[in-house]
């Protein structure tokens, strides 16, 4: 499936779940509308046609049988919005290919959801994530406005159209206990914190953080929307002896640790009390 | 607030962690508090739940002019035997009498 309608629908859980307070959102979920404020195109929405203008096309039921000509259904970048038989909209998405992303659903989602599909492509060839995020956006308003609930698929927590948000895996030192080293662990930190820009050691996994501070700096790290690599501590199996010589190396003798460009930046109360204080979001931009 | 100060033989923790911060940062403030309960059944603490936790909050002019993982560095530096000994994790607010308003 194409990314960029995964990234449409997660941006509608998100959106769903929470309205206008960017701050508060936490989710991985977030990135994509927040990731990078808006260079903003106050015309934008403008240039697409509205959802109830636009004619449905249908989308044949066997995924062996065709998809409609290029003509009805671009690969171009642009919103869409799936229908079912009985005509209720299921989901509205944006893709930098319209077609792939359509041809995608069909292939994974249920075909009595899937029965025809309404298209509004960009004016450009290369549309900024920006325009097509507002497209999105007021497609969905006059969809809730016109029937008072969201489409099914764009709830949060619907993975029919999109799986759920992938977060990259942890990072490893080494291959496993057996391997013996032939560089000093404390040299293959020094490279990770150097080769990555923000790094978070922490107890626990990405996806399931063990330790409550550790959940607090992933989550806060997430809600920045920067990019970031886990290092879990307690996997004995392929970080072993790594709590003892990271406590040496940076002089920090618990966790987590967060590094930015290669320097301890603190654990959990520095992260914490600078995202209050809005210093992490210049940090991560430097 | 735990222990009571060296009326005892044996110092509870917290009493430790007070007198070492207090006389090393001549602290105009200082609050310890024991915060171990909420971490029972922590993963990485297991039976030992007993003072492992703590939050600190310290006002000390010795902290004018460092950065806030040099403050936090010269908490832990006085705590290094505590941290060796069970003190498992500890949370920090360190400030300048300035920045605490005091």
């Amino acid at each position: 499936m194409a990314t960029s309608s995964s990234v449409g629908a997660s941006a509608a859980a998100a959106s769903l779940r929470l309205p206008p307070r960017a701050s508060s959102f936490s989710s991985s979920t977030l990135r994509f509308p927040l990731r990078r404020p808006a260079k903003s195109r106050a015309l934008a929405v403008s240039a697409f046609r509205k959802l109830s203008e636009a004619s449905p096309v249908p989308i044949p039921p066997e995924p062996a049988q065709p998809l409609p000509d290029e003509e009805a259904l671009p690969p171009k970048p642009g919103v869409y919005g799936v229908y079912d038989p009985a005509g209720d909209l299921q989901f509205v998405g944006i893709s930098r290919n319209v077609r792939a992303s359509v041809e995608g659903h069909r292939r994974k989602v249920p075909a009595d959801l899937c029965a025809s599909v309404k298209v509004a492509i960009a004016d450009e060839e290369t549309p900024d994530r920006t325009v097509l995020t507002n497209a999105w956006k007021s497609w969905l308003e006059e969809h809730i406005t016109a029937t008072g609930k969201a489409p099914p698929g764009n709830v949060a927590g619907n993975y029919t159209w999109v799986g759920p948000p992938q977060r990259p895996p942890d990072l490893r030192l080494t291959p496993g206990r057996h391997v013996q080293l032939t560089v000093p662990l404390e040299q293959l930190i020094d490279r990770l914190v150097k080769d990555n820009k923000v790094v978070a050691f922490i107890k626990g996994s990405r996806s399931a953080p063990q330790c409550g501070f550790s959940q607090r700096v992933v989550g806060i790290l997430e809600a920045h929307g920067v990019d970031f690599v886990t290092v879990d501590v307690l996997d004995e199996e392929h970080n072993n002896g790594l709590r003892e010589t990271l406590k040496t190396y940076s002089n920090w003798p618990t966790f987590p640790q967060v590094f930015v460009g290669g320097e301890l930046v603190g654990g959990c109360d520095i992260i914490s009390s600078m995202a209050e204080k809005g210093e992490l979001a210049p940090l991560f931009q430097k | 607030m735990m222990g009571s100060r060296g009326t005892s033989a044996v110092l509870s923790r917290a009493a430790r962690m007070r007198q070492k911060l207090q006389s090393a940062l001549e602290a105009s403030a200082l609050e310890i508090e024991d915060v171990s309960y909420q971490h029972a059944g922590h993963a990485t603490v297991k039976d030992n739940t007993n003072e492992t936790h703590f939050n600190i909050r310290v006002v000390s002019s010795k902290f004018e002019g460092q950065s806030l993982v040099k403050r936090h560095r010269m908490v832990y530096g006085l705590l290094t035997d505590e941290l060796n000994s069970g003190l498992h994790a500890i949370s920090i607010v360190a400030k300048t009498p300035t920045e605490s308003g005091s």
